[in-house]
């Protein structure tokens, strides 16, 4: 009888102190959201590493009350967010490449209206490289902007060592003003390089750039040519200036003296054989000097910038070819957030801080001047980079294929030829039949 | 007791069985559906499991090889069998189709060999038999990137130990992370991981009788035929579990092929030739080319290359394979 007439007070008391327990959770976890800037829609921003460190994601949601909710860059799993109806809010992204086959496709939201309503992002500040991030169906450049550069370089230039000059014993650094011609830099390349018993044990260079075709569109630009026909609907690597670059890649390639397919660098990039005093020269533009000035003092003050080859007779183009940065796709769900948080990544604090950092050229012209210029190597990066600045052109993609297939074509055809069993004309061949195949199924995909 | 009585009382439960059998009967509907519903209930994690990681999947896929989806634009249609009569006359699929039966043809046997080999060794009494089982056993632990990356620096061509080695023999350095070498790092690769085959071959070996080597032994036969005809029958239904589970295993092999390639869709893609096998075409047309609908058809032709194996190998090994039970068991 005692133990009944408990029974009920306890379960009272039980549902109470739930009750209790559960308001207090639900207290402490909207003091910790507010803390984590819940006041807005959550933000789910796709992201490498580096692009939001954890004290950015906090400042974000101080200054704008903006929750950042982010997922790693990762190309499969944005197919699958994408393909699943349910995108991230801002997608990082390359400019040169994704911007006209996400835009054929219909997948990213035309941002002209929110540029139009920025007072942070003015048309006039925009640097010439954000045009990477247009496209009006025919070309890139023009047409509406679907994203925006954080920062950007120019690709084709080339950092050098004079250390490891020195150590093969050449004294003639490539000039600050005046550009090599692509055979200059490859002669050079093989005066600087170190090899024993068949092992490289210092690269005289390297030149594979951001992606494959992305370099070989860059170096046939160089040439003064263009990869793709006029409606971007055909690779054709048998005129003479893709050919010409081609055959120079070749040469290179054959010459032994920088990483390549058939001769990789099991650290997939150059970053950490440069800053580990194994790479005399390396095709990579301004950006670097990030990276460069994360290395030991002394590569750091033994490194210059170069300006980017060209062939001899030809304009001098620098272009870029990756032009990284944000886009938001058509179906983001919280797109006003979303921009409000690219205003501020691209235009305030978070640019600034990027800007003064040397990794990139600022992708607004206000902020170039926060372009750091301490270090003599800073210092002479950024004047030859101020000049190359007047030889960059916006070079167009095609919208029918992903720049990864072409590469995966390259990548495929190419390797023979670089150990001599295919001719030129045969590998030519068969870059046109693949690449245009693949181009071709594409077609079907596109209005 | 007579044989009479042995089966009268025999057949006494039997009996009582069937006289309160009319009593019972709803009880026994009871206890069957209360069986039926425990069984469900204990096998839903794996059904519910099954259904939506592995059925559904498996469906979607095949829907999805019939069309040209590229999981981006929405303007995707069906095709019908084009990707399937795509996969079959395309170079790239034949070829890295014809290397992964290759590898197969080569890895399965050698790690089956070389594992029945150290197990026979570490089998025999010697001193500090479990070290040497652990030490062994230990490089199969390692998961699979570990590996591709520890042969990566070891095989690296200007920094690596590998060719640190030949230097001191006053040799050329190799390109080993390239063709033609690269096929001999992943042959490598795989030995590495003998110790799997090894551990189950030697749980194969200590659960054959002692006794019946030991009367061979007394009967007088050599070492060699002991193992022959005892031995190896024995081992037969654990060897063709390893031949079986290898084959698959091969047919699918991916991580260790991207040895001096990054894991980025268009990075798997730049692996040596020789390296470019089944698996990492699939890979490469889901991701790198975007093809979907494609992709998911070489999947599904791989499902049938598997299976076509299996029923093979069942087929092949049908004679050959000494199960040890009683024939009435089986069935």
């Amino acid at each position: 009888m005692h133990a009944r007439s408990l029974a009920p007070m306890d379960r009272r008391r039980f549902l109470g102190l739930s009750a209790g327990a559960l308001g207090a959770a639900a207290v402490s976890g909207c003091a910790l959201s507010v803390a984590n800037g819940a006041g807005r829609d959550p933000v789910t921003v796709m992201a490498s590493d580096g692009d939001f460190p954890p004290e950015m994601v906090q400042q974000a949601a101080e200054e704008l009350d903006i929750r950042i909710d982010l997922v790693k860059y990762d190309p499969t799993r944005l197919t699958a967010m994408l393909a699943s109806g349910q995108p991230p809010d801002l997608v990082r992204g390359l400019g040169a490449l994704d911007t006209p086959y996400l835009v054929a496709r219909d997948v990213a939201e035309d941002l002209d209206p929110y540029f139009a309503g920025s007072s942070i992002l003015k048309a006039d500040d925009l640097d010439p490289v954000n045009d990477l991030w247009r496209f009006d169906g025919q070309r890139q450049g023009a047409g509406p902007r679907y994203g925006m550069a954080k920062d950007f370089s120019q690709d084709s230039m080339f950092w050098y060592n004079r250390a490891l000059f020195e150590q093969a014993g050449v004294d003639d650094y490539p000039p600050d003003d005046e550009p090599l011609t692509y055979e200059e830099w490859l002669d050079l390349g093989k005066r600087v390089v170190q090899q024993d018993g068949g092992r490289t044990t210092v690269y005289g260079m390297s030149c594979n750039g951001l992606s494959p075709v992305g370099n070989l569109m860059a170096i046939t630009a160089a040439a003064g040519g263009s990869l793709f026909s006029e409606d971007l609907g055909r690779v054709d690597f048998s005129t003479p200036e893709a050919r010409q670059a081609l055959s120079w890649y070749l040469e290179y390639v054959q010459a032994r003296v920088g990483p390549s397919l058939i001769d990789p660098d099991p650290n997939v990039w150059d970053g950490p054989t440069y800053q580990a005093n194994r790479m005399a020269m390396s095709g990579n533009g301004y950006w670097f000097g990030g990276m460069v000035g994360g290395s030991s003092p002394e590569i750091a003050t033994a490194s210059r910038l170069a300006p980017a080859p060209v062939f001899a007779g030809k304009p001098r183009v620098s272009t870029c070819q990756a032009g990284t940065g944000f886009w938001m796709p058509r179906k983001a769900p919280h797109k006003d957030t979303a921009w409000r948080l690219f205003e501020w990544y691209m235009g305030e604090g978070p640019a600034q801080g990027r800007a003064s950092g040397g990794w990139g050229i600022p992708t607004l012209k206000s902020l170039r001047s926060l372009m750091p210029g301490e270090q003599p190597f800073q210092e002479q990066s950024l004047r030859v980079q101020n000049a190359e600045l007047e030889y960059f052109s916006v070079l167009s993609f095609t919208p029918y294929v992903r720049s990864t297939a072409l590469d995966a074509v390259f990548n495929q055809v190419m390797p023979a030829a670089m150990r001599g069993d295919m001719s030129l004309d045969a590998a030519i061949g068969r870059l046109n039949d693949d690449m245009n195949h693949q181009m071709d199924l594409g077609k079907e995909l596109v209005p | 007791m007579t044989v009479e009585e042995i089966r009268v009382a025999s057949d006494r439960p039997a009996r009582a069985r069937r006289a309160s059998g009319a009593a019972a009967a709803p009880r026994t509907s009871r206890m069957t559906t209360k069986r039926h519903r425990a069984f469900y209930m204990f096998t839903a994690p794996w059904l519910v499991g099954f259904v939506l990681l592995t059925a559904f999947p498996m469906g979607y896929a095949l829907w999805l090889s019939f069309t040209n989806f590229d999981a981006v634009s929405p303007h995707w249609h069906f095709v019908g069998l084009e990707n399937y009569r795509e996969a079959l006359s395309d170079p790239l699929t034949r070829q890295s189709l014809g290397r992964t039966l290759l590898f197969t043809l080569i890895s399965v046997p050698m790690t089956m060999i070389g594992g029945l080999i150290l197990a026979v060794l570490v089998n025999r009494p010697l001193r500090a038999r479990g070290l040497f089982r652990t030490l062994l056993y230990l490089p199969a632990v390692v998961p699979p990137v570990g590996t591709a990356l520890t042969f990566k620096l070891v095989f690296d061509t200007n920094a690596g130990a590998a060719n640190g080695v030949l230097d001191a023999f006053g040799m050329n350095a190799v390109t080993w992370l390239a063709d033609p070498y690269a096929r001999y790092v992943i042959l490598m690769s795989v030995l590495w991981a003998l110790g799997n085959t090894m551990i189950i071959s030697l749980a194969g070996l200590q659960d054959i009788p002692r006794e019946l080597q030991e009367a061979s032994r007394i009967d007088g036969a050599s070492a060699w035929r002991s193992f022959r005809s005892i031995t190896l029958p024995l081992l037969s239904p654990v060897l063709l579990f390893q031949g079986v589970t290898g084959v698959i295993g091969a047919l699918q092999t991916f991580m260790p092929l991207l040895l001096a390639a990054d894991s980025s869709p268009a990075g798997t893609t730049s692996v040596p030739q020789d390296n470019y096998m089944y698996m990492i075409n699939v890979f490469a047309q889901y991701f790198a080319y975007g093809r979907f609908g494609y992709a998911s058809a070489l999947l599904w032709i791989l499902f049938a290359v598997i299976i076509a194996f299996t029923a093979l190998i069942f087929k092949a090994t049908s004679g050959a394979v000494f199960y040890n039970v009683d024939p009435e068991a089986k069935k």
